[in-house]
């Protein structure tokens, strides 16, 4: 599914975010990727969602090199994944519902579809209840569920999250982990960043351990 | 259908939430196009001004004593194939002299001393208003009938009929240039607000690009928002140069009607008010394309 080839990716002179990766993500995998801060694990998703490219080697997603997509062809890339962020990147403009409803509308479904898909995925989070509130008053764990919601709504291949719990406390960090294991449970492959170890040894699942942009340790 | 209601509700309300900078642009365009109007305007009024003092241009053709209706008779048929006479009414001595002693009612007496009438008769031409080349072919036809049998003179002053449309000119001249400079302003002020609409939906076409939303759902509220500014200003302008030309109708239209000689000034016509709005919409177009340019 996911597959990077002698990645290495130089910021400035001499500055290597990643040096000579080489991995491979199967389809259906939930897999961690850790190590300390500036070790290139946002490097490593950037590259993923195609905000930038290697400088050397190669990333491949579902048998495509990612650096020879033209703009249209990373759009429809693009619409294969779904991506949660720390800092969970809601519009603060928007009501819940429209959070999610943004993704199926900015890709032109049909209002019917939008509304139904958007209802589904915030039944499964939970949160069919708050839809019509702000995210600024939801608590941090039920922004971050929006969030996943909307990372959803599109029924993506792979679920890229860099740090997603970053902002939260142990308890929420591991419901928003079971939510993410339920995604996976259902065939979609996810791909976590995040520096929490003891979080991955509760969720006990595969992780990567990178620093200073190799990989050090598989587990 | 789908996509066009998506970037008309987004631009819409992009534009609310930039009101004031909006206004701002809004009043720009408004402005430059108020002026190109205005230029518009004066340009029409001067060229219509040009066109019917050419009409009544003194263009006389005085015939000899000793002329035979035969030879006015085919004087008048040169005039009128020549194709700048727009009518030829003839005046025969006995009218001119009556013409004369109502122009000057004080020297009347004098004329009537006189016991030979000295007016000779003569072919008074008008020009055909806005015929192309008008001048020239005029200026050839003075020639020609100049030399005719049955001619003794023949006059057409055209110098300040040159002037006039020297002047129409440099009016237009002038008024393109400033009326260019205007739209560029207008705009660079458009495209400056539509930089803050996307500086402020920032997170949003972060969030579109992420999602791999096609290229026109990103760029097309910002171009539309372009768009709408453009229609607003001309909307302004379009109503200011309304109410401008109501006012100087209402205070000063039979003044200028009198002194320029035309039953009435051409103020607002629906072209006009077309051409900016078509304008207005393409200006902004332009200021929303600049800055959709380069969100990819
Ligand atoms: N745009 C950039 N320009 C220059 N250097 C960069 C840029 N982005 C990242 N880097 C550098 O690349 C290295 C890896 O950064 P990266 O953000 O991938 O680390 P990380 O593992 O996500 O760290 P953290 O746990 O703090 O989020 C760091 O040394 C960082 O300074
Ligand atoms: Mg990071």
């Amino acid at each position: 599914m996911i597959e990077a080839r002698g990645v290495s990716k130089l910021y400035g002179r001499g500055v290597y975010a990643l040096q000579d990766l080489t991995l491979r993500i199967d389809k259906g995998e939930f897999v961690f990727l850790t190590g300390p801060s500036g070790a290139g694990k946002s490097t490593l998703l950037r590259l993923l969602l195609r905000q930038d490219v290697p400088s050397e080697g190669e990333m491949i997603v579902g048998g495509r090199n990612l650096a020879a997509l033209t703009g249209r062809q990373v759009q429809s890339y693009r619409r294969s994944l779904g991506f949660v962020f720390q800092d969970f990147k809601l519009l603060q403009a928007k009501t819940v519902l429209e959070n999610v409803a943004f993704v199926p509308r900015v890709l032109g479904l049909a209002v019917a579809q939008q509304q139904r898909r958007t209802f589904q995925v915030l039944k499964w989070v939970g949160l069919q209840h708050r839809m019509n509130a702000y995210p600024r008053e939801l608590s941090g764990g039920e922004q971050q569920r929006i969030a996943i919601a909307r990372a959803l709504v599109n029924d993506p291949v792979i679920i890229l999250a860099d740090e997603p719990t970053g902002n939260l406390d142990p308890d929420l960090s591991l419901e928003i982990m079971n939510l993410l294991r339920e995604v996976n449970a259902r065939g979609t492959t996810v791909l976590i960043a995040t520096h929490d170890r003891e979080l991955i040894r509760r969720v006990g699942r595969r992780s990567l351990t990178l620093d200073h942009g190799r990989i050090v340790e598989v587990s | 259908m789908r996509a066009l209601t998506y970037f008309v509700t987004e631009a819409a309300g992009s534009l609310w939430r930039g009101r004031r900078a909006a206004s701002l642009a809004i009043l720009t365009i408004g402005a430059g196009l108020f002026v190109l109007g205005f230029f518009l305007i004066v340009n029409t009024n001067l060229q219509r001004l040009a066109a019917r003092w050419g009409e009544t241009a003194e263009f006389a053709i005085y015939l000899r004593d000793d002329v035979s209706a035969e030879q006015v008779e085919s004087l008048s048929r040169l005039v009128h194939d020549s194709g700048v006479a727009a009518r030829v009414d003839q005046v025969s001595k006995d009218q001119a002299l009556e013409r004369f002693r109502q122009d000057f009612p004080d020297l009347g007496a004098t004329a009537e001393r006189l016991n030979r009438n000295p007016f000779p008769a003569s072919l008074d031409v008008r020009l055909r208003p806005g015929a192309s080349r008008a001048e020239e072919a005029a200026e050839a036809l003075a020639g020609t009938l100049a030399g005719s049998p049955g001619v003794a003179d023949v006059r057409y002053d055209r110098r300040w009929l040159a002037r006039l449309n020297g002047v129409v000119r440099f009016v237009r001249t002038v008024g393109l240039i400033i009326v260019g400079m205007l739209a560029l302003a207008a705009a660079l002020t458009v495209a400056n607000v539509v930089r803050l609409a996307a500086h402020a939906r920032r997170d949003e076409i972060e969030i579109m690009q992420l999602v791999g939303a096609p290229l026109t759902y990103i760029r097309g509220p910002l171009v539309l928002e372009g768009v709408m500014q453009g229609g607003a200003g001309a909307v302004v302008a379009i109503a200011a140069l309304g109410a401008l030309s109501a006012l100087l109708r209402a205070r000063y239209g039979g003044a200028i009607s009198q002194v320029l000689g035309m039953e009435s000034l051409t103020f607002l016509p629906v072209e006009l008010s077309g051409i900016l709005l078509l304008g207005g919409m393409l200006l902004g177009c332009i200021g929303g394309l600049m800055v959709a340019r380069g969100v990819r």
